[in-house]
Parts: structure tokens; C-alpha cells; sequence
């Protein structure tokens, strides 16, 4: 197939799924950055144009940038605690024996239920009477008990920690992948050469995890950084903001204070830090360490 | 992204539907179903059906109705009648024109013919309703704001209601000398504790006038004299530790099961708290309203009460408008508003309705609002939110200890100032 016949072949396959994706989600983007230049309440379909003035009142919103800064050290705090974690399991469950296979058949547990669920479930374990206080409470740690989700200096790591035991399960499962498709011949290698241990693991293991990684990091970024539901149902962003993060924040001024074009900045906003997250990434992520070697 | 596409999706389904057709004789009713289900106003629709051959009435509602009714005012293609519930930013739909106004349905006769329509409902809540002396929503259910306790427990320890600030001290120091908190708090929504402390001491301290005021955002009333002291007194008992541990973490069913589980004495709550807690409440236990104790002395009316109410409207779009009033006409006559109350347990702003056979825990909010000679309400909340959100952060920081009541009243202050030199926020008055 050649010349014309052959592109109307590719775009005869292609076309169906453009119209869906320009359909479904060119436009809507388009209309978004549409309403962000608008005030418009979302109760009428009054608007009036007012060109940048959501986005510069989004520059001086200290709730804005509260928020952002709570995103960005869930983003750090969860994602070594995620990386290094998933990691660890994901090497744990390697291999034969008993334990190691029922392990295999639970840690994607947290994923299946959802994330209300898990948001409630965490909320009754950080209750100042719930099992997180008396757990410490039995092993005589009173004093280090804490309103875990009313403290400011608590709630950002409770909620963290709630969102790593829910997300880490599809983590661990890439990076089981991710070391299985590691070839018996380089591990069988090393070893001859006597690499063990963590040698071993930073020599050969971590650079052969370089795709995982890229995906495992792109995909956790936009995770943190569209978390909404667990932060929303665990401490409403409180105590005063302290968790509040980019997308609770935006639910309360679209559905709160009726300030639906303010919002739609926002959440443009979101979406360009996102953005530009995802492609510092890919940027980082660029080129394969382990093919680059001479 | 998601959120890009969630609110544009919102956008879009506004843009369609709305053929503007009128159905004769067909009213659509819309309603928040909450606590009090929406069978009574099926009912009322069925029997207001039977009295008016010709008219069919369609009610449906839900726990998120405002969600359904968001984008079909959008369209101008509303329900005729509906109570959208507390998701729905009312007064936004005032500022929009999507309310009719009422007043002249409100001149015109009751259901029952004795007197106008106005007259069935209690002013003061027809008040909250109403902006520049025009009335746009209507009163139903209303709310009493007062404080919680176990009658049992209090007769079995030798304890009595306080009913005054030096006696709540008095009985704290007894309560916690026991080893049960006196006092817990529904951290996790700080209004509780603006509702249920700051204003009643606030309106003590400084009479009614004091928050008038600051709901006016006068400027100096946020951080006038009687609301530092109302602030200073929750310290007080902050720093005493009167306060259930851990309430600041704790949603409004976590502490008030703390309260009901006898882990604290007393709980902040509005008249609803017995039929939001039903299906927790330990048998054998009992609850009891009493009315928020003021200070000895205080400058306001020892009986003022706060008070709040759900209202109900018609959209300026509606296609059967005519057939909306006179079926809420109906819906607050004076038997069936009556019938309301002992079937769902509330007070209702109608006239009289308080005659009805009450339940017993309904019957002291229900003589506190007999004997109040003043009512007010927190308006600002729905008002300006953005003012509340701030006061609600400031006050849990104060209740966390991280700020002193000084330095909370002058960030309230200072919420306040932001609103009244925003031009793109509507302002509204309040008045007694």
C-alpha cells in the first residue's frame, strides 16, 4: 500500500479515536481556559469577560499557594516514601514460598477499595480514640500520641500516609514487573563478578529500572497532584488549610463561593503545574542510563 | 485535568436541555433529602393533587440535589418549587435573578383564608430569607442553636445545667474532677463552635448589637471588646482543659458520639442533634437541650437564641410558578405544618406549629424559642464563605493553641476588611 491509499488507511484507523479524544477532551480543555477569563457563578448562565483577573488574583491567593506548597510535600514526602517502599516489597514477594505468594495475592488489597473507603477507614485509625493513639497507648508511648488529623503539624503526614497505603499496591506491581524483566543473564553476571547486596541493587538493579521508574514517577506526580478525595474526606484541607491541597481548594470556590470561573482558573492552574511536572520528568528521565554507557 | 474537564462538563450539560414549554397544571417539586426524608412532601403533593383536580405534582429529591439543580437553573429550565438544601449557595441565586420574589404572594390570602399568607410564618425567620425588604426565600424547618447534656448522668452525679458563665466553670472543674471532659467540640467543622460559643457570648457580652455589627462588617466589629472576651473565654476553657482531647480532629458524628458514649458531658449542637444521632444513640440514654450559658450581667438578652432555617424558593424560570406558591401554600398551612413537626420531629417557622404534639426532646429548644426575646442568625456564613473560611481556620488555630484570641479577633477583623473592600462580593444587611 503506498502514497494516498496508504495514509487514508492510517487515518481511516486513526480518525475514530481522535474525534472521541478532541470530542472529549481537546474541547472541553479549550472551553476551560474559555471560563478561567470569566466571572461566573455557576448558578445562571450570566458571565462577564474580565480578561486575566483570575489569574492574577490566583498569583496573590495565599490559599492558593498554601495549597501548592502542601501538594508539592506530598509529593516529595509520598513519593520516596511510595518509591522506596514499593521497592522494597516489590523485592519481598520475589521468588517461591508460602508467604511470599499470599503477599503476592494481597497487595493490591488498597487499590480495589475505594478511596473513600480508605479515607474513612484511615480517618477511624487517626481519631484521637482510634487505634493509631491506642496502639501507642499499649506499648506505654501515651505522650506520643496526638490529634493526629486537628494538629497542623500532623495532618499533612496523616494524610500522606493514608494516600501511600493506597496507592502503594500498583507501585509495588510495577516494580515487580519492572525486576522481573530484568534478564537472568545480567543478575547471573554480577553475581560471578561478586556484586551483592546493595552494591548490587545501585550497580545493576536501579539503573535496569529506568522505564519503571520514568512511569512509576510521572504517574505518582499526577496522582499527588490531583489528590482530592482523601484529603477532602479526611480533614476538609483543615486544620486552618493545613492540608489543604490544589484540588480541595478548588471544590471550595466552585461549589462553596460559587466562584466557578475562579475555580476553572485554578484549575488550569492545576493543570499546568501538572504539566510542567510531567515533562520535568521526562526531561530527567530523558535517556536510558544503561544504554548510554559506551 | 480531570478537574478541567469535571467543571467544563458542568458548563456544558447548562447549555442544553430547556424547551421553555409550559406544562399546564404540572408542578415539579425538587428537594434536599436529609435527615427528614421527602416523604412528607410527597404526601402533602398527593393530598394538594386530590384537592385540585387537574394539577399533578412531581416530587424527587435526594441527599445532593443541588447537584441536579445547578445546571438546570444554568439552563433556566429549574424546577417550579424546591428546597435545594445547604450545598446550594442561595444567595448567589439572588444575586442572579433566578429567584422570584414572593412578596406579593405573600400579601395575598393564607391557605386557610384567615389573614395573608405572610402572617403564617414567624418574621424573624421571613426575615432571613430576605434582601433590601424583598423576600426571595421561605422558611420551612427552622434550627435552634443551644448546648447538649444527659439528664441522667447529671441527676446521678448531682450536677445542674449551668446556666451562666461562672457556673459553667464551676461545674467543669466538677465534671472534669470526675474524670469526663465537660466539654466536646465538632473540630472538624468550626462553625459548631462559632455558633455555639463565640456568638451566644459574643451577643451577652456585647448585646445583640455586637453582632449585627460584624455581620455588617462594620468596620471594628470583628475585633471589638465583646468579641475578644468571647474569644478569651472559649481559651479559658481551652486552658483549663474543659475540652474533650483530640476534639479538634473530630468530625460532628465523632464527638457527638464521644458526648452520647458519656466521654463528655456536654456538646455544642442545633435542634437536629437527636435525629442526626438516632442511629448511634446508646439505649438508656437521653438527651436534653439547654440554652448556651451566658455571662451574669451581660449586656445582652440573657434569652437570645440563634437560629437557622433551610429555606425553600421559586425559581424566577419556573414554568408553573403559580402552581409552586400555592402548593407551599399548602405545604405551611398551619395543620400540616403541625403534622411536620410530629412526624419529623422539628420546630417549623410557621405560626403556631409549635401547638403540635411535640417530641419530648424538641420540647425545651421549642419553649427556649417561646421565651427568646431576641433570634438571630448567622447569615454572613452563607453570606461571604470565603470570610467564614477564614474565621473557621483562625478558630481552630486559637483552639489549637497556635494563636492567642488577640491575634484570632484581628484576623477575623482583618476577613472582614478584605470583604467589605472586595467590590465583586454582593453585600448584604442584617437587621433585627
Amino acid at each position: 500500500m503506498k502514497g494516498r491509499g496508504r495514509v487514508a488507511f492510517i487515518v481511516s484507523f486513526l480518525a475514530p479515536a481522535a474525534i472521541v479524544y478532541a470530542g472529549l477532551v481537546l474541547v472541553p480543555l479549550i472551553r476551560a481556559f474559555e471560563f478561567s477569563m470569566f466571572r461566573w457563578r455557576g448558578v445562571s448562565n450570566k458571565r462577564t469577560f474580565i480578561g486575566d483577573e483570575n489569574f492574577r488574583n490566583l498569583f496573590q491567593d495565599r490559599a492558593f499557594a498554601t495549597a501548592l506548597t502542601n501538594n508539592l510535600m506530598l509529593l516529595v514526602g509520598c513519593g520516596v516514601a511510595v518509591v522506596a517502599l514499593a521497592l522494597l516489597v516489590a523485592h519481598g514477594v520475589r521468588g517461591e514460598g508460602r508467604l511470599r505468594k499470599i503477599l503476592r495475592s494481597i497487595y493490591l488489597f488498597p487499590q480495589v477499595v475505594s478511596v473513600v473507603v480508605v479515607a474513612v477507614m484511615w480517618q477511624f485509625i487517626f481519631n484521637p480514640h482510634g487505634l493509631f493513639n491506642a496502639g501507642l497507648r499499649a506499648v506505654n508511648l501515651s505522650k506520643w500520641t496526638h490529634t493526629w488529623l486537628g494538629e497542623s503539624a500532623w495532618a499533612l503526614p496523616a494524610v500522606g500516609v493514608a494516600f501511600v497505603w493506597y496507592a502503594l499496591g500498583f507501585y509495588i506491581m510495577l516494580f515487580a514487573a519492572g525486576l522481573e524483566g530484568i534478564p537472568h543473564e545480567v543478575n547471573e553476571a554480577a553475581e560471578l563478578d561478586g556484586s551483592k547486596g546493595w552494591h548490587r541493587f545501585w550497580r545493576v538493579t536501579w539503573p535496569l529500572l529506568w522505564s519503571v521508574k520514568r512511569v512509576a514517577v510521572t504517574y505518582l506526580t499526577i496522582n499527588v497532584m490531583n489528590t482530592f478525595a482523601i484529603v477532602y474526606l479526611m480533614t476538609r484541607g483543615g486544620p486552618d488549610r493545613k492540608s489543604e491541597v490544589m484540588l480541595t481548594y478548588l471544590y471550595e470556590q466552585a461549589f462553596v463561593n460559587s466562584q466557578f470561573g475562579y475555580a476553572t482558573a485554578l484549575a488550569t492552574g492545576n493543570f499546568l503545574v501538572v504539566m510542567v511536572l510531567s515533562l520535568a520528568i521526562l526531561f530527567v528521565f530523558r535517556r536510558n542510563p544503561v544504554e548510554a554507557r559506551p | 485535568m480531570y478537574s478541567l474537564l469535571a467543571l467544563v462538563a458542568c458548563a456544558l450539560a447548562a447549555c442544553n436541555g430547556g424547551d421553555g414549554s409550559k406544562v399546564e397544571g404540572a408542578i415539579e417539586v425538587m428537594a434536599f433529602k436529609g435527615g427528614y426524608g421527602i416523604d412528607m412532601y410527597e404526601s402533602a403533593a398527593k393530598e394538594f393533587q386530590e384537592k385540585n383536580p387537574g394539577v399533578t405534582v412531581s416530587v424527587s429529591g435526594n441527599p445532593r440535589v443541588w447537584e441536579q439543580i445547578r445546571p438546570r437553573m444554568v439552563a433556566e429550565n429549574p424546577p417550579d418549587l424546591m428546597f435545594p438544601g445547604w450545598g446550594m449557595d442561595h444567595w448567589a441565586l439572588v444575586e442572579e435573578g433566578q429567584l422570584r420574589e414572593l412578596d406579593s404572594a405573600l400579601d395575598g390570602p393564607a391557605y386557610d383564608g384567615k389573614g395573608t399568607w405572610r402572617e403564617t410564618f414567624d418574621p424573624n425567620m421571613l426575615k432571613l430569607g430576605q434582601k433590601d425588604g424583598k423576600t426571595f426565600m421561605l422558611p420551612y424547618y427552622i434550627m435552634v442553636f443551644g448546648w447538649w447534656y444527659d439528664p441522667a448522668v447529671f441527676a446521678k452525679n448531682g450536677w445542674t445545667p449551668p446556666t451562666n458563665w461562672d457556673e459553667l466553670l464551676t461545674l467543669c472543674e466538677r465534671i472534669k474532677a470526675k474524670g469526663v471532659a465537660p466539654i466536646a467540640y465538632q473540630g472538624q467543622y468550626p462553625y459548631y463552635m462559632i455558633e455555639g460559643m463565640l456568638y451566644p457570648w459574643v451577643v451577652s457580652l456585647g448585646g445583640v448589637q455586637a453582632i449585627v455589627d460584624a455581620q455588617n462588617l462594620v468596620p471594628g466589629a470583628w475585633n471589638s471588646e465583646p468579641m475578644l472576651k468571647a474569644a478569651e473565654m472559649i481559651d479559658t476553657l481551652n486552658e483549663k482543659g474543659y475540652f474533650l482531647e483530640g476534639s479538634t480532629g473530630m468530625s460532628h458524628t465523632e464527638s457527638q458520639t464521644q458526648f452520647l458514649n458519656g466521654k463528655a458531658a456536654m456538646v455544642p449542637c442545633g435542634s437536629w442533634m437527636e435525629s442526626e444521632m438516632k442511629e448511634v444513640m446508646p439505649k438508656g440514654v437521653t438527651i436534653e437541650f439547654m440554652r448556651v450559658p451566658v455571662v451574669a450581667g451581660g449586656k445582652g438578652d440573657p434569652t437570645a437564641l440563634l437560629v437557622g432555617v433551610e429555606p425553600w424558593m421559586v425559581p424566577t424560570h419556573a414554568k408553573n410558578a403559580d402552581g409552586a406558591i400555592a402548593l407551599y401554600k399548602y405545604m405551611t398551612s398551619l395543620p400540616k405544618a403541625k403534622e411536620f413537626v410530629e412526624k419529623k420531629g422539628t420546630l417549623m417557622a410557621i405560626v403556631g406549629s409549635d401547638q403540635a404534639k411535640l417530641p419530648r426532646v424538641l420540647e425545651k429548644p421549642a419553649a427556649a424559642v417561646r421565651e427568646a426575646k431576641t433570634l438571630y442568625a448567622n447569615q454572613h456564613r452563607q453570606w461571604y464563605p470565603s470570610m467564614q473560611k477564614e474565621i473557621e481556620g483562625a478558630i481552630t488555630s486559637m483552639l489549637n493553641r497556635e494563636i492567642t484570641p488577640k491575634q484570632f479577633v484581628d484576623r477575623c477583623e482583618a476577613a472582614a476588611e478584605k470583604t467589605r473592600n472586595d467590590a465583586s462580593i454582593p453585600k448584604y444587611k442584617m437587621s433585627l
